[in-house]
């Protein structure tokens, strides 16, 4: 049996005894059991996926479980990566989840709907990379589409918003599913065979036109689980009203399964799309990652930044992707395998850093009932491990060192600015601007995040939620722990993921040789020069540290640290309500992009009764809205409305009416057979 | 001159050429628009006379010559006595109530994007004069996107700025483009085009300058939008 | 790599180090004096910053009410990450044991982190000042990232790496290289974000304690004593460490090669005179220029950053790759 194989049976195994005590044991026993299946499941998936990525590869053809087409597996490197991946994420979340839904009563997160899906979905999860016929997959795409809609609406009864999420989560998910219902159709259709094998054989024989069909609607799909702009708008709803732990898991693992769709339907076994598709997939990323960021740095809800954060740092893989697909077409693979190498790494990266941020996040908003930045503050002296876990995830996000984030975008600027031997007017044009790009979302994620930690987590309480707040139960922590060690083990000793990089890359169909050279402590890139050595730069900055510090104990003479009164300007001591908030934070860069994000402000004065000259109050309000959403959505949805009032008139209640559209339509078909047409 | 040194000198030249079309976008001060312009005016000579002097023909030399007088020389002299006719002396010349006349201070697309817009244009023109480099790659021809950039840019200017005076140099931002485009590409038209159209260069001017101080009169400003009204 | 060459790239660092520390205030002290006799006042003389350090030191350590770690390790990241730029950017030799990781982008990241440090630190403090120091100086950092890649990129082209060492040592071998248009831009762009990452007119006002104004001065407002001695010192190191960067980058020449002493030595004595002329320079034009609104700032990120992405389509356009 190999160990793809036994993985595959042991979290499977796993996940159905989740499910059965979610349905049947009593609350805290069922928390725990389903808690422990997961992880269980989660463990399985990532020594499943460690071992394909080692070069290990398991394929099998279960006819008995579908019927019809029956089940079709396999795994190589690719997939093997992002099974790693979403096991590790289902691990250390899994553990994080028992102590988020312990003690909080059976409703909501610890309620039986919820608790029996919760393996099923990290069951998805950790297989769909493993599908390897379009109905298998579509079967688990679907099976984790619609675990994740009842998890999302866990806190309903609690949060009237909640409905509204679900509702746009399943629209837009299902306008995915439709999409790429109809590409893989017609991938299959022209390729002659639905298993992965075939498409890859038929691929070749398809003309440019269906190819570039396939190609557009099924990255459309993809890109929409991935959150990307303009399909995003499900992203900032849903990840905010699912539990924390939930959403950790789809802001991480499940948008991973968007990037890894892209990769393995257009990348592998299309055998490299159009040239135009790729620009398409990199100006998407492009816009996802600067409108993406643009938001997060204008939110005020903790959550909701995460969410959009989460967009960015998608829309970073998928520039990776575009050009790595880009300039494959053109026939580069060394610089290409470079290019789907970074977006890997990000993909690895964001996944352990974002899962994180949620979960602290989360650990606070249990903690609080605060989701609103502006209504925190202070909580670094209430829950000094939640923010310190906190401190190092956003480190990883900010893109600066020694966070794991730098890395991976270091490694995607290099394979940008080495794409340049590339030739070509498209390359020449966009991968400036792609580099432009990149910069900017990383200069807005370091202010995001100043932002989150700073206004969040230091100075002092704003509100009595922040103020009283409790630190989160030890398995929290546990969870927690697991998944900052993964950070640090990322930031500091990346060049041992090098080698299984190099197979996902090469499973993805480029075979541009070892895009990572180099030992552990070393990032080197392969055929071009530049190197890194993450381990020595941290262990620099901390010898500075260390420096800095023992030159303040030499030189000064008293060696206590005295306190005093902060500065107050001689007027009394400033009050939390003083202190700048997330709104104030973000202003000045609101009014720098005045013209993208178009705020909506509302000043209202009341003046008194007698004179209008006297103001009684003012009452200021200023909105930022989501622009596309607005502008793309409202007229679409109001369109569908008018539609749908329009064809109310086709049902005014006679029963004749009904019966005679049922007639009238088997006639005209047949008129239709009969003239031939 | 070797080879070496003349293309980078030429791409020196090209490169001063370029900057001054988007230093006129980045300023706000219509005089020192137009001292921009004028500099602009001397690197268009320049580039003309590198090429004559590369290629031996004398008659560019000339041309180059007459381009710097004209445009480096003669059209900011007269657009900045348009400007200074424009603004009343007042009693104490150093407090100026109303600065608007000499400022270009809305412009319709605001400063930043104007650059950023300007970044795009001259990717434009990159892409757009790739083909016609590849035609016959020399130092000279590669530097066409240069003067391409230049007309967009120039057009560009046109389009957004409120200013008669501002709208001038668009118009002569767009004429330099064309002309070093025409030097890059071809070495230059024949002397007598050139000539012609310097000659309807500097009646535009003129007739520019005497359509501002008009407005002025009939409007007390040369904001473009002004014009309007004649409409109704 | 041979013993001496190793001993001598160790000593390079070291001197590097040294020298940017040492250096550093008597760099802001020479600005001082040179602004102050254009203005024609006397000035307090070159090594004044050095005594104000020497008197914050030997204060005693003050810990505002309600900071926490984030507001005490802020200082010393500051100057770390600069100490660490310093070493790694080839300022006195390109041959050193660590050129293989002096990578461009990871200089720029490294200086981002001791900002991003210095803002959680005047967010720590709960104060309006901080807040809004910390607000404002992200926004312009932000701002100024697309800028510094760009140039970057830019740079990066004919060398065909981001490596300091290979951009700089390319500079020296191929003069040509540096009076391009592609160079002159780029250098230009990166000028103005050093401008915007050191807080200098006319993006923030160095000398003003306005808080309408205040940008850097706003955010470290609750440091006092040896704390602020840190952070002094390394916003020193940052404007030195910045001003040699973009020495070795226009005019290389004198940087060190190859591994003989003597080189180092001179190498060291001319980085001292580049350094000085650039800040004597700066410090000149800063008496005529005024600050800059702080929402006219991003007009002149716009505009250099137009100028780096001109670099980098110069860099192919003119020079026909």
């Amino acid at each position: 049996m190999s160990p793809a194989e036994s993985a595959t049976v042991v979290a499977t195994g796993l996940a159905g005894a989740g499910v059965l005590a979610g349905m049947l044991l009593p609350t805290r026993a069922r928390i725990v059991t389903v808690g422990l299946c997961t992880a269980g499941l989660g463990g399985a998936g990532m020594a499943g996926g460690v071992a394909a990525l080692g070069g290990a590869r398991w394929s099998a053809y279960l006819p008995g479980l579908l019927p019809l087409a029956g089940l079709h597996l396999a795994v190589d490197a690719l997939s093997g990566l992002f099974m790693a991946v979403a096991g590790a994420v289902v691990l250390a979340v899994a553990v994080y989840g028992i102590g988020y839904a312990c003690g909080r009563g059976p409703r909501g997160t610890a309620s039986r709907g919820v608790q029996s899906s919760l393996p099923v979905f990290a069951l998805t999860l950790v297989l769909v990379p493993a599908a390897a016929s379009v109905s298998s997959f579509l079967l688990l795409w679907e099976g984790m589409a619609v675990t994740s809609l009842v998890l999302v609406l866990a806190e309903q009864r609690e949060r009237s918003t909640v409905r509204e999420a679900g509702v746009w989560y399943a629209v837009m998910t299902h306008v995915g599913l439709v999409l790429l219902l109809a590409g893989l159709a017609l991938f299959a259709a022209g390729a002659g065979g639905e298993t992965f094998a075939q498409l890859r054989e038929g691929a070749a024989g398809m003309s440019p036109g269906a190819r570039g069909a396939v190609f557009v609607l099924v990255a459309a799909a993809f890109a929409s689980k991935a959150g990307m702009v303009p399909l995003h708008p499900w992203l900032p709803r849903a990840h905010p009203e699912a539990p924390s732990n939930v959403s950790a898991l789809m802001s991480t693992a499940m948008v991973n399964l968007g990037a890894y769709g892209i990769i393995r339907v257009d990348f592998e076994l299309l055998g490299g799309g159009p040239g135009w598709g790729w620009l398409l997939v990199l100006a998407t990323g492009a816009l996802s990652a600067v409108y993406g960021i643009l938001q997060a740095a204008m939110a005020s809800d903790l959550k909701r930044l995460l969410a959009y954060s989460t967009s960015e740092n998608l829309g970073l893989v998928l520039i990776g992707v575009g050009a790595a697909g880009l300039f494959a077409s053109s026939g580069y693979p060394v610089p290409a395998a470079l290019a789907l190498a970074a977006a890997l790494l990000h993909v690895t990266n964001h996944a352990v850093f974002k899962a994180l941020l949620f979960c602290a996040a989360g650990s606070v908003v249990r903690a609080t009932g605060l989701r609103d930045l502006d209504r925190m503050g202070g909580l670094r002296a209430r829950m000094p491990a939640t923010a310190g876990f906190f401190a190092v995830s956003s480190l990883s996000a900010v893109a600066l060192p020694p966070g794991n984030g730098f890395l991976s975008e270091w490694l995607l600027l290099q394979s940008l600015i080495h794409g340049m031997t590339v030739p070509g007017v498209s390359t020449a044009i966009v991968l400036p601007l792609a580099v432009a790009v990149i910069a900017l979302s990383a200069g807005l994620a370091a202010a995001v995040f100043v932002k989150a930690l700073g206004v969040g987590f230091f100075a002092r309480a704003r509100s009595a939620g922040a103020a009283s707040a409790e630190e989160s139960p030890p398995l929290m922590h546990l969870g927690m722990g697991l998944l900052a060690i993964g950070c640090t083990a990322l930031a500091l000793v990346p060049g041992t993921l090098g080698n299984s990089l190099s197979r996902a890359v090469a499973a993805a169909g480029l075979h541009g040789g070892r895009p990572l050279a180099g030992g552990g402590l070393e990032l080197r890139l392969d055929r071009v020069a530049a190197s890194l050595s993450p381990l020595w730069v941290t262990a620099a900055l901390l010898a500075g540290v260390v420096a800095a510090a023992a030159l303040i104990r030499l030189t000064t003479r008293r060696g206590r640290r005295t306190n005093a009164r902060l500065w107050d300007c001689g007027g009394g001591a400033p009050t939390p309500r003083m202190s700048y908030t997330a709104t104030s934070f973000a202003e000045p860069l609101q009014r720098v992009f005045d013209d993208v994000l178009d705020p909506e402000q509302d000043v209202n004065v009341t003046p008194v009764r007698e004179s209008a000259y006297l103001v009684e109050r003012v009452r200021f309000q200023r909105i930022v809205p989501d622009r596309i959403e607005h502008r793309l959505y409202r007229p679409v949805l109001a369109a569908a409305l008018a539609v749908g009032r329009a064809a109310r008139r086709l049902a005014p209640g006679s029963v004749h009416r009904y019966l005679g559209y049922g007639f009238f339509g088997l006639v005209a078909l047949l008129l239709a057979l009969a003239v031939g047409w | 001159m070797t080879d070496s040194v003349y293309t980078q000198l030429l791409d020196l030249a090209c490169g001063a050429f370029l900057l001054a079309a988007v230093v006129v976008l980045w300023l706000r001060q219509l005089s020192s628009i137009v001292e921009v312009f004028a500099l602009q005016g001397v690197a268009l000579a320049a580039v003309a006379a590198l090429l004559g002097l590369h290629e031996g023909r004398p008659g560019l030399l000339a041309v180059a010559a007459g381009v710097g007088l004209l445009r480096a020389g003669v059209l900011p002299r007269l657009m900045l006595r348009a400007l200074t006719a424009g603004t009343p002396r007042r009693p104490y010349p150093h407090y100026q109530e109303d600065v608007s006349e000499t400022r270009e201070t809305r412009p319709l697309v605001n400063v930043a994007a104007s650059l950023l817009s300007a970044a795009l244009l001259t990717l434009l023109a990159y892409a757009v004069s790739r083909p016609l480099v590849e035609l016959h790659p020399t130092p000279a021809t590669r530097a066409l996107p240069v003067g391409l950039a230049v007309v967009l840019i120039g057009f560009f200017t046109l389009v957004t700025r409120r200013r008669a005076l501002a709208q001038v140099v668009g118009f002569l931002l767009l004429d330099n483009g064309i002309t070093a485009t025409a030097f890059l590409a071809a070495s230059g038209v024949p002397l007598i085009v050139e000539l012609g159209v310097s000659f309807d260069v500097l009646l535009a001017v003129l007739v520019l300058q005497i359509l501002t101080t008009r407005m002025r009169a009939a409007f007390g400003g040369t904001g473009i939008d002004d014009l309007r009204e004649l409409r109704d | 790599m041979n013993g001496t060459m190793t001993a001598t790239g160790t000593a390079a660092v070291t001197a590097q180090v040294a020298l940017v520390v040492a250096g550093a205030p008597l760099l802001a002290g020479l600005m001082r004096q040179v602004r102050a006799l254009m203005e024609g006042r006397a000035g307090p003389g070159v090594i004044q910053p050095w005594r104000d350090l020497r008197k914050l030191l030997r204060k005693e350590a003050i810990t505002p009410v309600g900071t926490g770690p984030a507001f005490r390790t802020a200082p010393l990241l500051l100057v770390a990450t600069t100490a660490v730029v310093a070493a790694l950017v080839p300022l006195a030799s390109t041959v050193t044991p660590v050129s293989g990781s002096a990578d461009l982008i990871l200089v720029v990241a490294l200086l981002g982190l001791g900002t991003v440090a210095l803002a959680l630190a005047g967010l720590d403090t709960g104060t309006a000042f901080g807040g809004m120091g910390a607000s404002r100086e992200m926004t312009v950092a932000a701002l100024v990232e697309p800028t510094i890649l760009l140039a970057v990129f830019a740079l990066s082209i004919p060398t065909g790496s981001t490596n300091l060492s290979a951009i700089v040592s390319g500079g020296i071998h191929d003069p040509v290289r540096l009076a391009s248009p592609a160079g002159l831009l780029a250098t230009a762009a990166l000028a103005v974000a050093v401008l915007a990452e050191t807080g200098r007119l006319p993006v923030d006002n160095p000398a003003t304690h306005l808080e309408l104004t205040m940008v850097h001065e706003a955010m470290v407002l609750e440091y006092a004593g040896p704390d602020l001695a840190l952070v002094e010192l390394g916003s020193q190191m940052r404007l030195t460490v910045l001003l040699g960067l973009l020495a070795s980058l226009s005019a290389p020449w004198g940087i060190a090669t190859t591994a003989s002493p003597a080189a180092l030595a001179l190498a060291l004595v001319l980085l001292a005179l580049k350094v000085a002329l650039l800040g004597a320079a700066l410090a000149a034009a800063e008496v005529f220029w005024a600050k800059l609104r702080l929402f006219r700032v991003p007009e002149l990120l716009a505009g250099s950053f137009l100028l780096a992405l001109l670099a980098v389509t110069a860099s192919y356009f003119l020079t026909g790759e």
